[in-house]
């Protein structure tokens, strides 16, 4: 958000006529707009905020905290008396509720160091080196505007309250020294089983009945014992919902698909010499991708307004179809198709229409059914969760924490040296998803319990005094933030609406809702063509040129 | 490590539409200029070898892409700038009174960690319209304000004559090199997917 009060007053936007409006610059918006622009659509992406990413925005200290607990409302709209359209005035709704956040020391310092960080409105996520949100960033060109560092470390959080390496690779299982002997023979023979099913020039594969089955049964069938089961499941495959539980699991995975996670996982580990594990994770944060995307839709020719609220659509009187927008500026401007951020919607039911007015696709589109919900904290805190390590990602599989605990808890810490927080800070987030905000809460408080301290209010400094003692110190929460998002999936309809950040850990599912969305709307054009870079741009080698900067 | 993460230099070149931040870039990189404006499409950043003091460099230059137009340049833009270069249009009064306010957009969102000693440089440009006689701008005027702003070095610049160019860019070469961040921001291990134009860029300020 900037600063900056006195902005130059915006010319009009000119031209008028647009393919394609899209409102919000959350990260499917932008995806949708750098392929859109790619094959040579005329694009306004406009923004209400002063920032790129919307849900999926960055934000420092003190950004991120206004953000949460004082959403904008949208400027009142302009009415105009004479217009040959129909003027349905849009609502903002927030995606976020139920914020909770809580200061238990050093505020000046946090204040003080705003700037510096980074924090990730729909953490934690990260990407697989070998996934398919690398190959997308190749194909569109964003790859040249980001840099990324790997995750140093995976963990799995074992009931007894240690954190257990996640055995990603043949010499991983060697060196942990968690596992029994029998244990590594288990892991080493199901991953030489799955390699073979892998490997097109071995005969030995996995059934097809097997395939169809639950993954939790194939590794029952292949005697598997319930710590790995656990660490294949929730910290490799990274299901939601307790696999084991008939009557709660809603992702209950599936052999084939449990393989293809335990495949992408294995060729992300060392794709990338200097990444360590199988993650990535951008320098400056996640809101780093849209503005990449929107920086590749720019250079093809979109044009982008922040700061400007949509008030408005403008619906065809008679046919009852979208026209276009009013901006907070008081413009008419139009397009074929427009997408939404999913954050608005129009009052139901309609009170101004006129009385003819056919408005039952518009009350349908309004009436979008949310998916669900996602329970999302933060913890900044003094030191790292273990010791040496800086950078990591946590899983605590259902049942870890308390019986009652139906779903997975994924967390990642992420530490300065990816440029998000300021020196001697690290950022926690947490993620589950849940029913209630209340059932979502609790899981987060228990999860950063379990890890970190946090400080009783007005307790402050005994509680640090107490753990100054102790040899093994339990990092101290300085600041922690607990909220609710709800859960949308893009949607082609009469207007389009885009994706809010998911349960997941990493990008796929979203990257495939945006394809679907663009793919929808323009069914005739190619998804990121291969261009052929013109002399000005710079070289931007063969996709599988994968150099690095070590 | 010093001297390997100084190879690369990042430059991005603020103003407003139509200054001719293009057309400089085109022509310090290319010796080319085009005649026919047309607002900012296709251009990206430019990179050129540069020589200093027996070192060879690289220099990028990030144009604009058209999202300054509505003042929509977002922070990943600014990150990790060695140097900013401030064009305005000699004729255009409104061009001249705005240089204030990119160079507080600059300082807003790169946050550089000396922002009194960040280097800038200022451009006059298209002094060749009209002969110099429909200028609105003198260069007195121009360098009073440089000289306001902690003596930014200033030039004046024809793109399409090519002249002065040259000697603009060096300046802002040797101005991007010497913007040493006092806080030692090297990431090493930094992993590029693509490979691409990036490598070995610097981290000149935090933001």
């Amino acid at each position: 958000m900037s600063e900056s009060q006195d902005l130059l007053s915006y010319p009009p936007i000119d031209p008028v006529n647009f393919d394609l409006i899209i409102v919000g610059t959350g990260l499917s918006e932008s995806i949708v707009a750098a392929a859109a622009s790619a094959a040579g659509k005329t694009i306004l992406h406009l923004d209400p905020n002063s920032f790129y990413g919307s849900h999926f925005a960055s934000l420092s200290f003190l950004d991120f905290t206004s953000y949460l607990t004082s959403p904008n409302p949208l400027p009142a709209a302009v009415t105009t008396t004479d217009s040959e359209d129909v003027v349905v005035d849009l609502l903002h709704q927030p995606i976020c509720s139920d914020a909770e956040i809580s200061c238990y020391d050093e505020y000046s310092f946090l204040c003080e160091n705003s700037r510096k960080f980074n924090i990730d409105l729909g953490g934690p996520r990260a990407l697989f080196s070998a996934d398919r949100t690398v190959d997308l960033l190749l194909k569109s060109g964003a790859a040249q505007y980001l840099e990324f560092k790997g995750i140093d470390e995976s963990f799995v959080y074992e009931p007894n309250g240690g954190l257990a390496n996640v055995p990603d690779s043949r010499g991983a299982i060697f060196r942990d020294k968690k596992l029994s002997l029998k244990e590594k023979n288990q892991l080493m023979r199901f991953f030489k089983l799955v390699q073979q099913h892998l490997d097109d020039t071995q005969e030995e594969k996995i059934s097809e009945e097997d395939m169809e089955i639950p993954f939790v049964s194939f590794l029952e069938k292949m005697k598997l014992p319930p710590k790995i089961k656990s660490i294949l499941l929730y910290a490799i495959a990274l299901v939601d919902y307790d696999q084991d539980s008939n009557e709660v699991c809603k992702d209950l995975l599936k052999t084939k698909d449990g393989i293809d996670c335990l495949a992408q996982y294995s060729s992300s580990v060392g794709r990338f010499p200097n990444a360590p594990g199988a993650l990535l994770y951008p320098i400056y944060g996640e809101g780093e991708l849209p503005q990449a995307f929107c920086r590749r839709a720019a250079v093809k020719g979109c044009i982008y307004v922040l700061r400007m609220p949509v008030v408005s659509l403008l619906m065809d009187k008679a046919t009852g179809l979208y026209k276009g927008v009013r901006l907070a500026s008081g413009q008419d401007l139009y397009s074929q198709q427009l997408i939404l951020d999913p954050s608005f919607t129009i009052p139901s039911p309609l009170s101004l229409s006129p009385r003819d007015f056919p408005c039952e696709r518009l009350q349908m589109w309004s009436q979008r059914d949310i998916k669900g919900m996602v329970a999302r904290g933060i913890c900044i805190t003094r030191s790292s969760i273990k010791p040496a390590v800086t950078n990591c990602s946590v899983v605590y599989p259902p049942r870890s924490l308390y019986p009652e605990q139906m779903t997975s808890i994924k967390s990642l810490q992420i530490g300065p040296n990816l440029a998000v927080c300021p020196e001697g800070t690290f950022i926690l987030y947490f993620s589950t998803l849940c029913n209630n905000a209340d059932e979502g809460k609790n899981l987060l408080k228990a999860a950063m319990n379990a890890l970190l301290t946090l400080p009783v209010s007005g307790n402050t400094e005994s509680v640090s005094s107490v753990q100054s003692d102790s040899e093994d110190t339990k990092p101290i929460v300085l600041w922690s933030a607990l909220y609710i998002q709800k859960l949308i999936v893009s949607n082609f309809e009469l207007i389009s609406s885009s994706s809010t950040p998911d349960g997941n850990l990493n990008y796929n599912d979203l990257l495939d809702a945006a394809e679907k969305l663009f793919r929808q709307m323009f069914p005739n054009e190619e998804f990121f063509p291969k261009v052929t870079t013109s002399p000005e741009e710079p070289t931007d080698e063969d996709d599988n040129g994968l150099t690095l900067d070590s | 490590m010093a001297s390997r993460r100084r190879m690369l230099l990042k430059v991005i070149i603020l103003g407003d539409s139509g200054v001719g931040k293009t057309s400089l870039m085109n022509q310090y990189v290319n010796r080319k200029f085009s005649n026919q404006y047309k607002a900012t499409i296709g251009a990206d950043f430019l990179t050129k070898e540069v020589q200093f003091e027996d070192r060879l460099f690289t220099l990028q230059i990030w144009d604009t892409a058209g999202q300054e137009r509505f003042q929509s340049l977002g922070v990943a833009f600014y990150r990790g700038a060695d140097c900013c270069v401030l064009v305005y249009d000699v004729n255009v009064m409104k061009s001249f009174d705005n240089l204030n306010h990119w160079r507080e957009e600059f300082l807003i969102q790169a946050s550089p960690s000396d922002p009194e000693n960040f280097p800038f440089v200022v451009l006059g440009n298209k002094i060749d319209v009209d002969g110099g006689n429909s200028r609105v701008i003198s260069e007195k005027k121009a360098k009073a304000w440089c000289a306001s702003k902690g003596n930014i070095p200033y030039f004046e610049t024809s793109a399409k004559e090519g002249f002065n160019v040259e000697a603009a860019f060096q300046c802002i070469a040797k101005n991007a090199l010497k913007n040493e961040p006092e806080e030692e921001m090297y990431l090493p291990d930094t992993i590029e997917v693509g490979g691409g134009g990036r490598q070995q860029r610097s981290t000149g300020c935090e933001c």
